[in-house]
C-alpha cells in the first residue's frame, strides 16, 4: 500500500482552479438573490405554523384544551396527538418522539400542539391561548445515575450499553509503570446554523405533500413522514434547499411533521420557522459526555493498557444517540495508537435534558479529546516529550485498526506527527509576559468515514445532457453550505473537461437518485465513486454521438467547454448535440455501496480514515483566566483535495467550532430546563475570537487508491480541544478536564499555582 | 401585516432607493416590514435581539440590525438592504473580496457581514475607525471559522482605503 515517492506537504490556499474564480452561487448567495426555506414568503395563500412546547421537563399531560385556539382571529386550524392521521412517532434509529405528545412531556420544549394563522402573530396568539394542564413528574436530570430512575420510556432509561476489549486490561494495568487516571466533562454544545429549523410544508392538490425544507437526508425523511402523514411514500417528497447551516442539526425531523400536518388539514401552503428561543429551547444538541480514563504505559512510554467508562446523555429521546456512541466508541480506542490491552464501556442513556443527537465530529472528538489528554498526563509523568511518547506508540500504514479490522489511510500517521512536530507554532519556550501567560499544545486525531459498523450505506447519482445543453449532475445530497456543488462541479470539469459552465448540479430532491444521508463525511467519497462509475461510458456514447453526427472519428474528438473539440477547434456544442441525440440516450445511472474493507463479511468501524494533528498557540489572561487562541496549525491527511476553497474552509470552520465547545459554548440545564435561550447567552465565536488558522496537506495517497477522494467535513473538530487544552496547560500549568473552560475555576488554579511556587 | 388589535400608522420611508409607505403597528420591527410576503429577504432573522447582524440594513448609510427598528423610527429615514446596492462601488468591492477568498459557506449570514463592511468602510473614508475586523464582531457566522472573513479584509479591504487594486 505504501508508496516509494514522498509524501507530498502543502500548505492549502484559495484556489478556484482553472477558471480562477468563484462560480455564481457565491455571488448569489452574497446578494441575497438564494431563497433558503425560510425565506419562502411570498408562496399564494402560504399560513405560518407555530408550535406549542412543553414548558415542564417531565409531566403528565392531563389536558389539551385548544378552544379558545380555535376560534382566534385568523386561525384556520389547530392539532394535537389526536390530529396525527398515522404514527405519531419518529426518530433515524428508534421511533420514540411523538410528533404531539399523547399524554406525557419528556423535555423542555417537547411539542403538544400546533397552529396555522394568516400571520406568525396571530399563530403565537393561538398558541398562548392554548391551556395545557400538566402533573409535575420527577425529573430525570443526572446522567451517571439515570438508568436507577423511574424509566422515561419502556424498560430501563440504559437506552444502549457497548463495549469492545481487547486483552485482559485488569492484568495489563497492574504490569504498568505509570498509570494516569482521570474524568473528563464535555458540554451540551448547540449547532448554532444561522438559520434555525423551518420549511415550507406545500399540499400537492392530490392529496400528497411536498416539503420544501433545510435537512440532510430527503429520501429517510419521506420514509418517516409517510408513516406519520398516512400516504403513501408517492405522496410525499422532499426538497432539500440550500439551507442556512446543519452540522447534523438538521438530519432528525424538526418541523416537517407539524407542517406536513398542518399542510394536509388547511389544503394551502404551511411555514413554519423556530425563533432562535424556540430552537435554543427545543432544538437538537452534542450529546454531553462524562468518561472516566485509565491509561497506563511500561518506563519507555510504550503504552499497555487503557480502560474506559463513559456515560452519554441522549436526553429525552434517541435519535442517533445509538450512532453516537458507537462512534465515541470507536474514538475512545485510541485508533491511532498500538495499546494491546483495553475495555472501553459507554452507556447512553435518557434523561428529561433536552434532545441529543447528531453533530459533527458524532461523539468522536469527545471521545479525543479524553484520549489525547490522556497522553499528555501521561508524557507529563514519565517527562517525556508528548510527541516522542506519541510517535512510539503509532500504528504503522500496514496494521490494522484498534479493533482488528482492516484500515485504509491516505498517509502513514507518523508522517502526519512528523509535519505537525516540525510546525513553527511548536517551539519550546514561550516567555511568559506579565498579564498573558502564552503556550502551545499539540493533539492527533483519526477520523473515518461513512456511516460505519455494517450499517446500510449506499446511494447512487445520475447524470444527462439536458436540452440547453448543460451537463447535468444529480445527486440527493442536501446542501447546507459545504458547497458540495461546488465540489461535483470541480470534479466533473476535470474528469471531462469542460467548462463549470456547462455543469448544472442539482441536489437534494427525493424525486430523484437517493444518495443516502448528507452526514457521516460520506458525500465527496460517493460523490467520486458514483462519478467514476458513470462518466467514462456516458462519455463514450457523447463522443459516439458527436461522431455519428459529424462524420467524424469518435476517438479523436474531446469534451472541452462549450462543446466537443477536434484537434482544438469546437466541433460541435453540447447544445446541438441535445438537440440531435436521441431521447435518454445521455442518461447515466449509477448507485454504489460505501467502501468498506474487501471480503469483510462484517465490517468492524470504518475503514476509510483520515488524521489530523492541530497545533494550537493560546493566550491566557492573568487577571481574569480569560483564553484566547492565536493561531490554529493542522495537517491533515485526507486523500487529494478536488477543491480547495471547500477543503480550507471545512477545515477551519470545523476547528473554530470545536474552538467554541472547549472555550465558550454551553447549554447547561437546571431542573431539565435549558439555563440559555438565545444568542447574547450562548457564547459562539466571533471574528474577534477567531485564531489564525494554517491548513497544510499531507498527501500521500497512492496512485492507483480506489478512494482517493475523503470526505472532510468533521475532520476539522477532530483534535482542535485537545490540543487547545494542551496549550493552556503549557501556558498555566493548569490542566483542564471539565469542558468549556471556566475563565474563574482556571484563574483560582493559577493563582492557586503561583501562591505554591 | 395584520397584528391583532394594534393600531395602524401610516410609515414613509425610503427603501433602496424608492419611497415606501406601510400601514403598520408602530412597534413593528422592520425586519417584518421587509420580510412581509417575501419582499426582501436578503434580511434574515437569526436571533431577533440584535446580537447576530443576519438582519442588518443600512439606516440612512449606518448598519442596525432591523430587528431593533420600530416603525415609528422610520418615516424620512433611507433604508439599504444588499438588493439595492448592485451600481454601489463600496459594495461590489466588499462582495468582490468575499467571493474571491471563500469567505462564505452557506451564506445566510452573508448580505449582514457585506453590509456591515459596506458600512464600516463607508464610516473610515470619513475619518471614522479603520478597523473592519472590530466592525464584524456583531456578525455571527457559523460556518467559515472567518478565515475567509480576514482574508478578505487583509487582502483586499485592510490597510488603505483608497487601494483601488481589488483583484
Amino acid at each position: 500500500m505504501t508508496t516509494d515517492r514522498p509524501a507530498s506537504i502543502s500548505t492549502l490556499a484559495v484556489d478556484w482552479g482553472p477558471e480562477g474564480q468563484p462560480g455564481d452561487t457565491l455571488y448569489q448567495r452574497i446578494d441575497g438573490q438564494l431563497d433558503y426555506p425560510t425565506d419562502l414568503l411570498n408562496l399564494p395563500g402560504l399560513l405560518h405554523g407555530a408550535i406549542l412546547r412543553s414548558d415542564q421537563a417531565h409531566a403528565r399531560l392531563l389536558a389539551v384544551d385548544t378552544r379558545v385556539a380555535r376560534t382566534m382571529p385568523g386561525v384556520h386550524s389547530v392539532v394535537t396527538a389526536e390530529d396525527v392521521p398515522g404514527l405519531n412517532r419518529f426518530g433515524i434509529v428508534v421511533r420514540d418522539q411523538p410528533v404531539f405528545c399523547e399524554d406525557r412531556v419528556r423535555y423542555e420544549g417537547d411539542a403538544i400542539a400546533a397552529v396555522a394563522a394568516d400571520t406568525p402573530a396571530q399563530a403565537r396568539a393561538a398558541i398562548a391561548a392554548i391551556r395545557v394542564e400538566y402533573q409535575p413528574l420527577p425529573v430525570v436530570e443526572d446522567a451517571a445515575s439515570a438508568e436507577n430512575q423511574p424509566a422515561l420510556h419502556e424498560g430501563s432509561n440504559l437506552l444502549a450499553q457497548e463495549s469492545l476489549t481487547r486483552g485482559d486490561v485488569d492484568q495489563a494495568l497492574a504490569a504498568c509503570a505509570v498509570v494516569v487516571e482521570h474524568e473528563y466533562r464535555t458540554p451540551r454544545q448547540m449547532h448554532g446554523f444561522m438559520e434555525t429549523e423551518g420549511g415550507v410544508a406545500l399540499p400537492d392538490g392530490n392529496g400528497g405533500v411536498l416539503f420544501r425544507v433545510g435537512c440532510q437526508s430527503g429520501h429517510r425523511d419521506v420514509e418517516q413522514l409517510a408513516d406519520i402523514l398516512a400516504l403513501p411514500r408517492a405522496q410525499v417528497s422532499v426538497e432539500a434547499m440550500t439551507t442556512g447551516g446543519a452540522f447534523g442539526g438538521k438530519d432528525e425531523l424538526t418541523i416537517q411533521p407539524a407542517a406536513g400536518i398542518l399542510a394536509l388539514r388547511t389544503g394551502r401552503p404551511v411555514m413554519i420557522h423556530l425563533d432562535r428561543f424556540e430552537s435554543c429551547r427545543s432544538g437538537m444538541k452534542r450529546h454531553p459526555v462524562a468518561v472516566r480514563m485509565t491509561t497506563g504505559c511500561d518506563a519507555r512510554g510504550h503504552l499497555l493498557a487503557h480502560r474506559v467508562d463513559a456515560v452519554l446523555d441522549t436526553g429525552a429521546y434517541a435519535s442517533l444517540g445509538p450512532a453516537v456512541l458507537e462512534n465515541f466508541m470507536d474514538h475512545a480506542t485510541a485508533p491511532l495508537y498500538r495499546i494491546d490491552s483495553y475495555a472501553v464501556t459507554g452507556r447512553l442513556v435518557y434523561t428529561n435534558n433536552g434532545l441529543c443527537g447528531a453533530f459533527r465530529g458524532f461523539g468522536g472528538n469527545q471521545a479525543t479529546f479524553a484520549v489525547e489528554s490522556q497522553l499528555d498526563a501521561l508524557a507529563c509523568k514519565l517527562g517525556m516529550d508528548p510527541g516522542e511518547l506519541r510517535r512510539k506508540n503509532l500504528r504503522s500504514r500496514q496494521e490494522p485498526g484498534s479493533r482488528g479490522q482492516p484500515v485504509r489511510w491516505t498517509a502513514a500517521p507518523a508522517t502526519v506527527l512528523d509535519a505537525a512536530l516540525a510546525s513553527p507554532l511548536w517551539q519550546p519556550g514561550n516567555p511568559a509576559g506579565a498579564r498573558w501567560l502564552t503556550g502551545t499544545g499539540l493533539a492527533f486525531g483519526a477520523q473515518g468515514n461513512g456511516l460505519g459498523d455494517g450499517l446500510p450505506d449506499s446511494g447512487g447519482g445520475r447524470l444527462s445532457l439536458t436540452p440547453e445543453g448543460r451537463i447535468r449532475v444529480e445527486f440527493g445530497f442536501a446542501d447546507y453550505g459545504q458547497d458540495i456543488a461546488g465540489a461535483i462541479t470541480r470534479s466533473v470539469c476535470d474528469a471531462l473537461g469542460c467548462g463549470s459552465a456547462d455543469v448544472e448540479v442539482v441536489l437534494g430532491q427525493s424525486r430523484g437518485p437517493d444518495s443516502g444521508p448528507t452526514s457521516a463525511s460520506r458525500s465527496s467519497v460517493m460523490v467520486h465513486g458514483l462519478l467514476s462509475r458513470m462518466l467514462p461510458e456516458w462519455t463514450q456514447t457523447l463522443k459516439r454521438l458527436a461522431a455519428e453526427l459529424t462524420g467524424q472519428p469518435a476517438e479523436d474528438l474531446a469534451p472541452g467547454t462549450g462543446g466537443l473539440f477536434l484537434q482544438g477547434r469546437r466541433l460541435i456544442d453540447y447544445r446541438e448535440l441535445a438537440g440531435k441525440a436521441p431521447p435518454d440516450a445521455l442518461v447515466a445511472e449509477a448507485g454504489q455501496d460505501f467502501p468498506v474493507a474487501p471480503g469483510q463479511e462484517t465490517p468492524v468501524g470504518r475503514y476509510l480514515q483520515l488524521q489530523i494533528a492541530t497545533i494550537a498557540r493560546v493566550m491566557v489572561d492573568r487577571l481574569t483566566g480569560r483564553v484566547r487562541v492565536t493561531d490554529l496549525h493542522h495537517i491533515t491527511a485526507a486523500g487529494r483535495v478536488i477543491y480547495p476553497p471547500g477543503y480550507l474552509g471545512q477545515i477551519e470552520g470545523a476547528a473554530v467550532m470545536g474552538l467554541g465547545m472547549t472555550l465558550t459554548e454551553d447549554m447547561p440545564t437546571r431542573k431539565g430546563r435549558m439555563q440559555r435561550d438565545n444568542l447574547d447567552q450562548y457564547l459562539m465565536p466571533t471574528i474577534g475570537d477567531a485564531p489564525a488558522q494554517r491548513v497544510d496537506v499531507v498527501d500521500d495517497t497512492p496512485e492507483n487508491d480506489p478512494y482517493p477522494i475523503r470526505g472532510i467535513g468533521e475532520l476539522g473538530i477532530e483534535a482542535v480541544t485537545p490540543a487547545i487544552v494542551s496549550a493552556i496547560e503549557a501556558a498555566t500549568g493548569v490542566r483542564v478536564r471539565t469542558l468549556p473552560v471556566s475563565p474563574s475555576a482556571l484563574l483560582e488554579a493559577i493563582q492557586a499555582r503561583e501562591a505554591q511556587s | 401585516m395584520k397584528d391583532g388589535d394594534q393600531p395602524l400608522e401610516t410609515i414613509r420611508f425610503e427603501l433602496n432607493g424608492q419611497a415606501v409607505t406601510r400601514s403598520v403597528p408602530a412597534a413593528a420591527a422592520l425586519i417584518d416590514l421587509l420580510r412581509d410576503g417575501g419582499q426582501v429577504t436578503s434580511v434574515r432573522p437569526g436571533c431577533r435581539i440584535g446580537r447576530c447582524g443576519a438582519c442588518n440594513v443600512l439606516v440612512d448609510g449606518q448598519v442596525m440590525p432591523a430587528c431593533l427598528v420600530m416603525a415609528w423610527q422610520l418615516p424620512g429615514r433611507r433604508i439599504e438592504t444588499v438588493e439595492g446596492l448592485s451600481d454601489d462601488p463600496d459594495y461590489l468591492r466588499v462582495r468582490q473580496a468575499l467571493a474571491r477568498e471563500s469567505a462564505l459557506q452557506c451564506g445566510y449570514c452573508t448580505p449582514g457581514f457585506a453590509l456591515s463592511l459596506v458600512s464600516a468602510l463607508r464610516a473610515r473614508r470619513q475619518g471614522g475607525p479603520a478597523d473592519l475586523t472590530e466592525a464584524l464582531t456583531g456578525n455571527l457566522c457559523r460556518c467559515t471559522g472567518y478565515g475567509g472573513l480576514k482574508r478578505a479584509i487583509e487582502r483586499h479591504l485592510g490597510p488603505d482605503p483608497t487601494d483601488p487594486s481589488v483583484a
